[in-house]
């Protein structure tokens, strides 16, 4: 708590050199989004523990748990995890479906290993299952071959495109593993 | 609890692990170290897409190359268990040292590195009488 008017201390004289060489756009801005958090890069989400998240992987994995433990590197420890699949209107004939559709399938216990999260964010358990309203819900096994049966296609459209682009002298910054 | 802390409670549990590349290893774990290299027995590696099974007596894997893993659910009642009696060690420790008035296993860090030969120490022992 003592902390506090030492901060402020810090925080006022970036403020003043930003009103001298007034800059009118966004003032201050960076000042009140670094105050919101205790600390800043991987220790910033030290809010989050026991709180329910949402977790994206590099793979397109998303996953919906309970956070537990971290460290330095992000590795996650998350509890009651349930993997869910969310699959856009677009079926692979180009056609559009007239509801979007899901499935999800309880996993456990998880560790994740920080390099392979693309992003992780609280969830307001209230609200969580709103958006789940007008989709489809579908058997997991049925929605992961779907999802599997895309991911092969974005590969085969990708590896055509890389070969069009390299005879261009271009190159196609894709990586197999990037499917978020 | 720290999450490679918790991997090494794991041991000799069976556990899921998938490799960056797709491959899963289901195996009894049987160490693991600070970079999360782990040691598998009695493994089943499966393909990326789910069709080639193998069994391997042990296996090695190197950390950098792990997704994720998925650990037994009584792990985490474990850990529950541990932090909870750390709590309570960690209490029972400070009792101790406030109950007792001397200042033996208390480290002072204001005074590391003074040059005068610890004379501070008396007046900071005054102090903590008051």
């Amino acid at each position: 708590m003592s902390e506090v008017p030492a901060q402020q201390a810090v925080n006022q004289q970036p403020q003043q050199q930003q009103g001298q060489s007034g800059n009118r756009l966004a003032p201050k801005v960076e000042d009140l989004y670094l105050e919101s958090y205790a600390f800043t890069t991987a220790a910033a989400i030290v809010g989050s523990v026991d709180r329910k998240i949402f977790v994206l992987l590099r793979d397109g994995r998303n996953l919906f748990g309970v956070l537990r433990t971290f460290d330095q590197f992000a590795n996650l420890v998350i509890q009651d995890t349930v993997e869910r699949i969310y699959l856009d209107d677009e079926n692979s004939d180009g056609t559009k479906d007239k509801v979007r559709r899901y499935g999800e399938v309880y996993r456990g216990v998880f560790m994740i290993r920080g390099e392979n999260v693309v992003m992780m964010g609280e969830l307001d358990i209230d609200t969580e299952d709103d958006h789940l309203q007008g989709l489809e819900q579908l058997p997991f096994e049925v929605v992961e071959k779907e999802l599997k049966e895309r991911h092969a296609r974005k590969v085969k459209e990708e590896k055509l495109r890389s070969k069009k682009l390299l005879s261009q002298g271009f190159v196609n910054d894709f990586v197999k593993s990037d499917m978020y | 609890m720290l999450p490679l802390y918790l991997l090494t409670s794991a041991k000799n549990q069976p556990i899921l692990v998938e490799l960056k590349n797709g491959e899963t290893l289901n195996g009894e774990l049987v160490n693991c170290d600070s970079w999360m290299n782990l040691t598998l027995n009695n493994v089943v590696q499966v393909s990326e897409n789910g069709t080639n099974f193998l069994k391997l007596p042990e296996c090695y894997v190197r950390g950098n190359h792990i997704k994720y893993m998925r650990l037994p659910e009584e792990l985490m009642d474990y850990a529950k268990e541990q932090t909870l009696l750390n709590l309570e060690q960690r209490n029972r420790n400070q009792k101790r040292r406030t109950g007792g008035n001397f200042n033996n296993n208390r480290r002072n860090y204001n005074n590391q590195g003074n040059r005068n030969g610890g004379h501070n120490y008396r007046r900071n022992n005054n102090n903590n009488n008051k």
